[in-house]
């Protein structure tokens, strides 16, 4: 599934970024979206976008086009 | 000694530079780009150090500015030293950048940062172990509290001197066997290839491997070589034993080497979290109070900033133009008429409009500085994403939109608040569009003669029409080149909430202020001197045979579509650069409507005294605006009631090409500052852009009106 099908508080593991979009794939695995990597979606914004994601102990904020490139299993 | 400073964003790399450098420090942009830079020159020990703030950044890839810039002033520059600032809350994502550091072969030392509330919250680590570990020396901080700032700098010099390059890589930090004989064998062909030695080779050969496209393009202008062809097979063999692309295939495996180190050097608190700053989220970024608490906030700082200042900037004008104007005007006596007014009315007059800023831009930087410092900024950015991304903005666009309601000045500058260049750009070519307290006179003014039944209406369709054309303009260009905002991608850190330091939010509000005061004082004073000239010469003459007089009833014509093709009306426009309230005085000029000013005889002290207790009321003032009344000031309309104004604006304009000369207004060039602001902050093109912008679209939309009004029956 999807990032961005997760609802709030759900957690799940990062298998694959899309790589259509060279860039944003790299910039994605820098702030630490790498395979088998543990996140969470903390909260969705007020306006139902973007979504905050903790990843490797921080929190990031996506918004849900981008989210839509990550794939991940539920854990 | 050349000593730079880098680190993520938010790792307290400006506390702990502030609280090095401090006073010596100097804010401008980074060459062709507006991203800000910070340097200092100071001597530490008797070691001179020329101390550079690198841009924040996660990583040194080629895809965002900041990360170019910082890349680049490595390689080029060839610092002494590099001070790695990490946050060791967060040593995980961290380290990431100290390893891509490393990478580039530089003398490097860590600091440690916000070590206080690493060990307040329960972390151990093996500071022993983990310098072996990387191989370079870690020193822990705390920014804040100016602990370990003088072993940090006494180890950055030691090595420095030292010269230790970390060419060879510890065992530690190596990649993947299968990977480092692959990289192995593409530095054996670099060798041969005779590049200039500034580049390490096997941080060459990483990016080669990595498909780094901007070195490749670099390099191939440099040598006039495409030597990315050398990797092609290296990274054909190490993609398919990994099956997957070499960029990623790297990037997991530098997690992997820092998952190794922390594993055995740090221990983590059992279930470490940060109540506070969740407690706080949980509150802030509400689905239902969210928005409310965002509007709360920015109205507290809109009142705070425009309130709190306003009893200054009366001051300081009073200051300049009355006490210091009428002195040197004394002392000038004698001198020409024309000298007498080019000095008091362009040069003295200029300075007092920088310096009146001066009182607005202490209290904004100020305010931005806490949002920022705070970590609230990267909230409010979260809850109002949404609806700024939907007219190509990113949310922290808010701020400075808002802002420009007040001022577009500290508008322009609280654009820094963005990462991104192309947001920043397309945030500040909208701001004019919000109507600023400025505006109001004159809105006031032509409401007062002909809409007083309907004052507070029109006034507020005014506001409303600014807001409406920025978003036509933003929809329009977020797709252009220049702009393209509608495709950077969102990805912003939301920082636990930390107390700012009371010394930092000063220093950063008084070294911006400095830099405006040198950056944009010589172009206003500048363009004073050149409006001054079109609106005074041939001296002598009178408000309506000037040499701008006369061009005004040249080009008068041109605006009868618009409805107002009276001389004295476009020529009135022309002052209003200087500021927009200034249009009503020019109006008065032109239609021959003496403003009685009456001149008592003081004495020096008197004027002195004054003054000073003129300033002592000032301040009295701004706390009373601030704390004790509740609505904002600058939305008070001030009526002007001149009988005799009123009948003579009559015989210029009708209601309808009043409407439309106020909207011509609304949207016209808003002042010379605020261009100069822009000049600072992004450069001369996009200046003259936004000339051209605010001076067509005003045009093309007061004609709207006034030929739909028309249509509509109104005259
Ligand atoms: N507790 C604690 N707080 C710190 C320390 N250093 C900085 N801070 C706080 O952390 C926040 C962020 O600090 P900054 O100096 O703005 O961080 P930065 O790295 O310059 O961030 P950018 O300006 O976004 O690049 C501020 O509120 C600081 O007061 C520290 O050592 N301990």
């Amino acid at each position: 599934m999807k990032l961005s099908d997760l609802r709030e508080k759900q957690r799940a593991k990062v298998i694959k970024i899309d790589g259509s979009l060279k860039s944003l794939k790299k910039r994605l695995a820098d702030m630490g979206f790498v395979k088998n990597q543990e996140i969470e979606i903390k909260r969705i914004a007020p306006l139902g976008d973007p979504i905050e994601i903790s990843v490797k102990g921080y929190s990031l904020s996506l918004r849900k086009k981008e989210a839509e490139k990550i794939e991940v299993e539920k854990i | 000694m050349n000593i730079a400073f880098a680190g993520n964003p938010n790792v307290g790399k400006t506390a702990l530079i502030n609280a090095i450098a401090g006073s010596k420090l100097k804010v401008g942009n980074w060459p062709g780009v507006t991203v800000e830079k910070k340097e200092a020159e100071f001597k530490y020990k008797g070691e001179k150090i020329q101390l550079v703030d690198l841009p924040g950044t996660y990583s040194l890839s080629p895809y965002t500015v900041e990360e170019r810039i910082t890349r680049d002033f490595i390689i080029n520059e060839d610092p002494d030293c590099v001070i790695n600032v990490i946050d060791s809350t967060n040593l995980e994502r961290n380290l990431y950048l100290t390893l891509l550091l490393m990478e580039m072969e530089k003398p490097i030392v860590i600091a440690l940062n916000i070590f206080d509330e690493f060990e307040k919250s329960g972390y151990k680590i093996d500071l022993d172990k983990f310098k072996k570990y990387l191989g370079i020396d870690v020193i822990p901080t705390v920014a804040t509290k100016n602990k370990g700032l003088n072993e940090l700098m006494d180890k950055a010099i030691e090595v420095a001197k030292s010269k230790k390059h970390y060419k060879e890589m510890k065992y530690s930090l190596l990649f993947d066997r299968f990977i480092e004989n692959e990289i192995n064998k593409l530095i054996e062909k670099l060798k041969k290839e005779k590049l200039p030695n500034k580049y390490p080779l096997r941080w060459l050969a990483i990016k080669l491997i990595e498909k780094d496209e901007y070195i490749i393009q670099i390099l191939k202008k440099e040598t006039e070589k495409d030597i990315s062809s050398l990797a092609k097979e290296h990274i054909m063999v190490i993609e398919e034993r990994f099956n997957d692309d070499t960029e990623t295939i790297l990037t997991e495996a530098r997690y992997g080497i820092i998952n190794g180190i922390l594993k055995d050097t740090l221990k983590k608190p059992k279930n470490y979290n940060i109540p506070f700053t969740e407690k706080v989220d949980k509150i802030v970024t509400n689905k239902y109070l969210g928005l409310p608490i965002f509007l709360a906030l920015m109205y507290i700082v809109f009142k705070l900033t425009f309130d709190g200042s306003g009893p200054f900037i009366d001051w300081v004008d009073g200051f300049i133009n009355g006490y210091i104007g009428k002195y040197v005007s004394l002392a000038l006596t004698g001198a020409p008429n024309w000298l007498n007014s080019l000095v008091i009315n362009g040069i003295i007059g200029g300075v007092g409009l920088v310096l009146t800023f001066v009182p607005l831009m202490l209290f904004i930087y100020f305010f931005l500085a806490l949002l920022e410092e705070s970590g609230y900024m990267s909230r409010a950015a979260f809850v109002l994403d949404k609806i700024m991304h939907s007219i190509g903005l990113n949310g922290k666009s808010f701020i400075p939109m808002i802002l420009g309601f007040g001022c577009n000045v500290p508008a322009i500058y609280a654009t820094r608040a963005l990462e991104n260049e192309k947001d920043r750009k397309l945030t500040a070519v909208l701001v004019p569009f919000m109507s600023c307290g400025a505006r109001l006179p004159i809105y006031a003014l032509f409401t007062g003669v002909f809409f007083v039944k309907y004052q507070a209406y029109v006034v507020l369709l005014m506001y409303i029409l600014g807001i409406a054309v920025a978003i036509v303009v933003g929809l329009l260009l977020k797709n252009t080149k220049p702009f393209e905002t509608a495709k950077s991608p969102l990805l912003l850190e939301l920082p636990p909430y930390r107390v700012p330091s009371a010394k930092m939010l000063f220093g950063s509000m008084w070294i911006r202020t400095k830099a405006f005061l040198r950056k944009a004082g010589s172009i206003i004073l500048m363009a004073m001197i050149i409006l001054w000239a079109a609106i005074n010469l041939p001296y002598g003459s009178t408000p309506n045979n000037s040499y701008l007089a006369k061009a005004a009833k040249v080009v008068a014509p041109v605006f009868t579509p618009a409805g107002f093709n009276k001389w004295q009306a476009v020529a009135s426009v022309l002052p209003g650069i200087i500021a927009k309230e200034s249009v009503v005085g020019a109006l008065g000029q032109t239609l021959g409507v003496e403003k009685k000013s009456e001149k008592k005889k003081t004495s020096f002290i008197q004027d002195t005294r004054k003054q000073i207790m003129g300033l002592i009321k000032a301040t009295i003032d701004s706390f009373r605006n601030m704390f004790i009344s509740f609505t904002p000031g600058i939305f008070k309309i001030e009526s002007i009631s001149n009988s005799t104004f009123s009948q003579k604006i009559r015989t210029v304009f009708t209601p309808l090409s009043a409407f439309s000369y106020m909207v011509f207004m609304l949207l016209f060039i808003p002042c010379i500052v605020t261009l100069a602001a822009i000049k600072q902050e992004f450069g001369w093109g996009l200046m003259f852009f936004e000339i051209g912008l605010l001076t067509i679209i005003p045009y093309i939309v007061s004609v709207i009106v006034y030929q739909g009004g028309r249509l509509l029956g109104f005259h």
